[in-house]
């Protein structure tokens, strides 16, 4: 099946493409992306073919084009061609070919349908590459190729131009005030001069209402001063996923104006694990200064209000209990103690799965992979393994803190008839906040 | 001129140029490419940073022990070739001599008997290495020529190393000739393939590694 | 024996010094052990040697030393007696011989004359060429012209020493007088080079008389050198031989490991490449060799050994240039000057791939003002 014809209509210029025009985009978008960085670590490969066994797709499927770094392997061609130091010699002497868009094309499954970025294969490489940053950069390449798949690239455009990814018919300014009428919490909206600007991610107000009341009602309980902003109400980039830099950028831009605007000393990232990487170690990057907020994952945050002792909570009455660790918020994003911090002020029996940590399985859904559809049977496929190890913890309560993960578990409910429920570690947290009354709903 | 006074007279000089100049033209050809700052808010000072990326550049010479179960039988093949390497390399008393007289500086060899075994041991490994190259569906999608030739070059001189003390294939001199001649060409080729890991593995795993630390991520 | 010649068989000549046929067996026993022929071979060789005439010898000495002659009067078995009185007829040798001058000359023409196609031609030192012979003649002729003469009607002929063999001392480098060895003079006879600066004395004995014994040339090796005496290389025969294998070596000649006999490798021994009967044989009766001595092989008996850098640097050091020896120092010249070289490139290299950077960079952003 071609790409082109998967392209909605809406994508008139990408799919009036010529297979030149992609090839030109993707080496343009690709030679912007070469730093001393990145050229070093495609320089370091061994072609040890050990990052496969870190992978799920590979692990799932036995096939050996899921081994991570092949899913850079005409970007590494690309580089040794066109940057490398013996750059000249290898065209002169036509010893590594110029990329084709028929490559590019099967490339965008490897480089989309088929990676998380969940950075597992960095952690394994004997040569200390970091894979997954390879892999980001070659997205932006073929994001500039016009392949990023049409999922992402309409929700990536839609964000960028009405900061929602997706058109409602009823704006998620109304929706969220509504979820706060639903579940009987104020919700602060467009305050100024606030300590913490909150951001939701739309997967929460789509299928998580919940979690969102928890959220506004956690921060309520903390008597911290804070605002939502109908302008920058969406914590998800999805210009990060479709590998769109510039898109990444200006969506992020929308969140920091807003952040600017109410005088925020604290931008809290909901829980969704990629709105963290882009928010907390991207965003930056992009403005091009350092930001003058600080950014925190809401687990992080209660964490620290826990530690500082203006948080307590109750015990959770919970059972045995397993936890998922969102790749991008603990193997990536370092927010590894504070979820285990949370659940252990609240007694949780905690049984850690097989891979836990920085070493854990993704979910499979991550880096957009959950919203593209054709991806679904190998996402499945991928997803076996880690449903395999939640169900050896023989733990009842499952918990995770990133909303996407809680999404593609969700999925797997119907796909697989699995009977776990994955929780909300936020919504958990609001339930047994102490000296409240707690939250049955 | 005879093969041993080439090999180790005009070869080996233009080898060592020939060598110096690639390595050091491939590394400041990529160092010196644009350099993005960091501008977002580290979890961890840069000393911690540094601390973890020292610490990764020596953890990662073995897997964590999540990866062991699938990668340690490979991991293991590897590094076993690699250790023999540099013990034949380095404790072998006529590979002493020759780096003495080159850099001027010496240490004490193993016994031959010693260096035998491991110079039979690397060989095997080498040989295990290849079978697995071209027998696993993942090293064969990857391997190119590069993988081959640098795999090629470095038995090479291996075997003729083992011949010319074993005594067999032709003239003592002609295969010492070949033995050095093929450690010019390793020289040679190095620059130009994977032999540069040498030189990249321990730098890329420490910047790797406080990258990472800095982050506060695994590394 | 019938014989149909005016000249005695070696076995009358024996007869005739007092030597029993019972003492020459034993003899020849002892000189086909040294060939490393079964011990059968000796009784054979004595018959075939007793029943053979006295073959006709002529020995030139040109561009040498004299030293191979010196090695050669030292052999022990056979004496050089024995053999230039009982084997052989030495008909010319301007060093041993009693006749001198126009006496000599006449001598060995009256000799190449008389056995022509007969006689073995013995070469001692180089042949020079330059200056059309002038650096070395006798009576009057070059020695390049009293060789292709005196070759003519040569059965075969022996090169005794690592000059007429490999060109030796005169030979190396620069090479003024333009010397060239035997081989590269003579193509169209046998030739059978025993090369060693000097060669073991019962090494060119040993040669001279299996050749007499067989009438045939023996096995050679790729440098013609016959294979019974340089089969081997000083190293493979080595008694120090265990030591290198240990991996203990003399640093220097006067510390712990020289004075417990341990290999000189690192000292500059060419043993490993240079194949002689030194180690078994040994000089002076079978009494030593050099490395028994303490004193590295120079690999004498090999081609080119004066031009393969100095004797006391290990076999495996690099060297280059001029000078041959290689110091750190002309190391670091060669890295340092290709690494200053290499960081040019590099440099460039990164310069030009910015370079291309900056214009996709320029032409990228000013695509997106024209879009918005």
């Amino acid at each position: 099946m071609s790409i082109t014809a998967t392209l909605s209509a809406n994508l008139a210029l990408e799919e009036a493409r010529s297979p030149e025009a992609r090839v030109a985009g993707a080496m343009r978008g690709f030679a912007l992306e070469i730093g001393a960085l990145s050229a070093f670590r495609m320089e370091s490969c061994i072609h040890c073919g050990i990052c496969a066994d870190a992978c799920h797709f590979y692990i799932a499927t036995e096939d050996p084009q899921y081994t991570p770094i092949w899913k850079v392997e005409p970007f590494k061609q690309a580089y040794k061609r066109e940057s490398s130091a013996f750059a000249p010699v290898f065209r002169w002497l036509g010893l590594k070919k110029k990329v084709t868009a028929d490559e590019l094309e099967h490339w965008q499954y490897l480089l989309f349908d088929s990676c998380n970025m969940c950075g597992r294969c960095s952690l394994i490489c004997p040569m200390g590459i970091d894979v997954s940053a390879l892999i980001e950069q070659a997205r932006h390449a073929m994001f500039e190729a016009g392949l990023a798949p049409t999922e992402l690239y309409e929700k990536a455009a839609n964000q960028k131009r009405t900061g929602q990814p997706e058109d409602s018919a009823e704006p998620y300014r109304d929706k969220l005030l509504a979820i706060g009428r639903e579940f009987g919490v104020e919700i602060p909206l467009d305050k100024s001069d606030v300590e913490v600007m909150l951001t939701v991610p739309r997967t929460d107000i789509e299928h998580y209402p919940k979690a969102v009341a928890a959220l506004a009602r956690v921060m309520q309980h903390l008597g911290v001063s804070c605002t939502f902003r109908s302008d920058g109400l969406v914590a998800e980039n999805y210009g990060y996923y479709a590998g769109g830099k510039e898109w990444q950028r200006q969506i992020s831009l929308r969140l920091i104006d807003e952040a600017l605007a109410c005088k925020a000393k604290l931008l809290i990232v909901p829980e969704c694990g990629h709105a963290y990487t882009a928010l907390r170690w991207e965003a930056a990057d992009l403005y091009g200064k350092p930001l003058p907020f600080k950014v925190r994952h809401v687990t992080e945050f209660l964490a620290e209000q826990l530690q500082l002792g203006k948080l307590t909570l109750r015990t959770a009455e919970t059972g045995a209990t397993t936890f998922h660790d969102p790749c991008q918020l603990v193997r990536k994003g370092g927010v590894t103690n504070a979820p285990r911090t949370l659940m252990k002020a609240m007694g949780v029996e905690l049984h850690e799965m097989k891979n836990h940590g920085a070493f854990s399985f993704c979910c499979g859904g991550g880096g957009g992979v959950v919203d593209i559809q054709r991806a679904a049977p190998l996402r499945y496929r991928a997803m076996e393994n880690k449903l395999r190890e939640v169900d050896d913890t023989g733990a009842s309560t499952f918990i995770t803190s990133c909303s996407d993960c809680r999404r593609t578990f969700d999925d797997a409910r119907s796909h697989f008839n699995w009977e776990k429920t994955p929780r909300s570690l936020l919504e958990l947290v609001a339930d047994n906040l102490a000296g409240t009354a707690g939250n049955a709903a | 001129m005879d093969l041993v006074s080439f090999a180790r007279g005009p070869a080996l000089e233009v080898a060592l140029a020939v060598f110096c100049l690639g390595v050091v033209w491939r590394i400041v050809g990529f160092a010196l490419l644009r350099i993005r700052r960091n501008f977002n808010e580290p979890r961890n000072s840069l000393v911690k940073a540094i601390i973890g990326g020292v610490i990764a550049t020596g953890s990662r010479s073995w897997p964590h022990s999540e990866f062991t179960v699938r990668t340690g039988a490979g991991e293991a093949l590897g590094y076993g070739y690699h250790i023999g390497l540099f013990i034949v390399i380095l404790a072998f008393a006529p590979h002493i001599a020759f780096f003495g007289s080159l850099f001027g500086v010496t240490w004490p060899a193993l016994p031959n008997s010693v260096i035998t075994i491991f110079s039979v041991l690397t060989f095997t490994l080498l040989l295990a290495v290849l079978f697995r190259r071209v027998t696993h569906r993942v090293l064969r999608m990857l391997s190119n020529f590069d993988d081959y030739f640098s795999w090629f070059i470095t038995t090479l001189v291996i075997v003729t190393g083992l011949m010319a003390t074993a005594h067999i294939g032709g003239p003592y001199q002609t295969i010492l000739g070949l033995h050095i001649l093929s450690f010019d060409a390793l020289l040679v080729w190095f620059p130009f393939g994977k032999l540069m890991h040498a030189f990249y593995i321990f730098p890329s795993r420490a910047i790797n590694g406080t990258l990472l630390s800095r982050k506060g991520a695994a590394s | 024996m019938a014989h149909y010649h005016d000249q005695p068989t070696i076995g009358e000549m024996l007869e005739r010094h007092g030597v029993s046929r019972r003492t020459f067996i034993k003899y020849c026993t002892a000189m086909a052990s040294a060939l490393a022929l079964p011990p059968l071979a000796g009784r054979a060789m004595a018959e075939q040697l007793r029943a053979a005439l006295r073959p006709s010898v002529i020995y030139l000495s040109f561009q040498e030393c004299t030293g191979c002659l010196e090695s050669l009067i030292r052999s022990f078995s056979p004496s050089i007696e024995n053999l230039i009185f009982d084997v052989i007829s030495l008909d010319y040798d301007d060093t041993l011989m009693a006749a001198a001058g126009a006496q000599a000359e006449m001598a060995r023409d009256k000799a190449m004359k008389d056995n022509y196609g007969k006689y073995v031609l013995v070469i001692d030192g180089s042949v020079p060429t330059g200056a059309n012979g002038a650096y070395c003649a006798l009576g009057g002729k070059s020695a390049v012209d009293i060789l292709r003469e005196a070759a003519k009607g040569a059965a075969a002929i022996v090169c005794v020493g690592t000059c007429s063999s490999f060109g030796g001392v005169p030979f190396a480098d620069p090479n003024p007088t333009q010397a060239w060895p035997v081989s590269d003079i003579v193509s169209d006879k046998p030739i059978v080079n025993v090369s060693g600066c000097p060669p073991i004395p019962e090494v060119i004995t040993g040669t001279l008389l299996q050749f007499i014994s067989t009438g045939k040339v023996p096995d050679l090796d790729e440098y013609r050198r016959p294979k019974v005496f340089f089969g081997n290389t000083i190293h493979d025969r080595c008694y120090r031989r265990p030591f290198y294998d240990q991996g203990k070596f003399a640093k220097s000649f006067d510390d712990e490991g020289a004075r417990n006999g341990w290999c000189l490798f690192e000292l500059g021994c060419k043993g490993p490449t240079t194949y002689n009967a030194c180690a078994t044989t040994k000089w002076n009766g079978g009494t030593s060799f050099p490395i028994e001595s303490g004193h590295p092989c120079l690999g004498c008996s090999e081609p080119n050994f004066w031009d393969k850098g100095s004797f006391y640097s290990a076999l495996s050091a690099p060297r280059w240039g001029k000078a041959g020896e290689v110091s750190p120092g002309d190391v670091l010249k060669v890295v340092g000057g290709a690494a200053a070289v290499g960081a040019a490139l590099g440099v460039a290299s990164a310069g030009l791939s910015r370079l291309r950077q900056r214009h996709i960079e320029k032409s990228t952003t000013n695509n997106e003002a024209k879009e918005s």
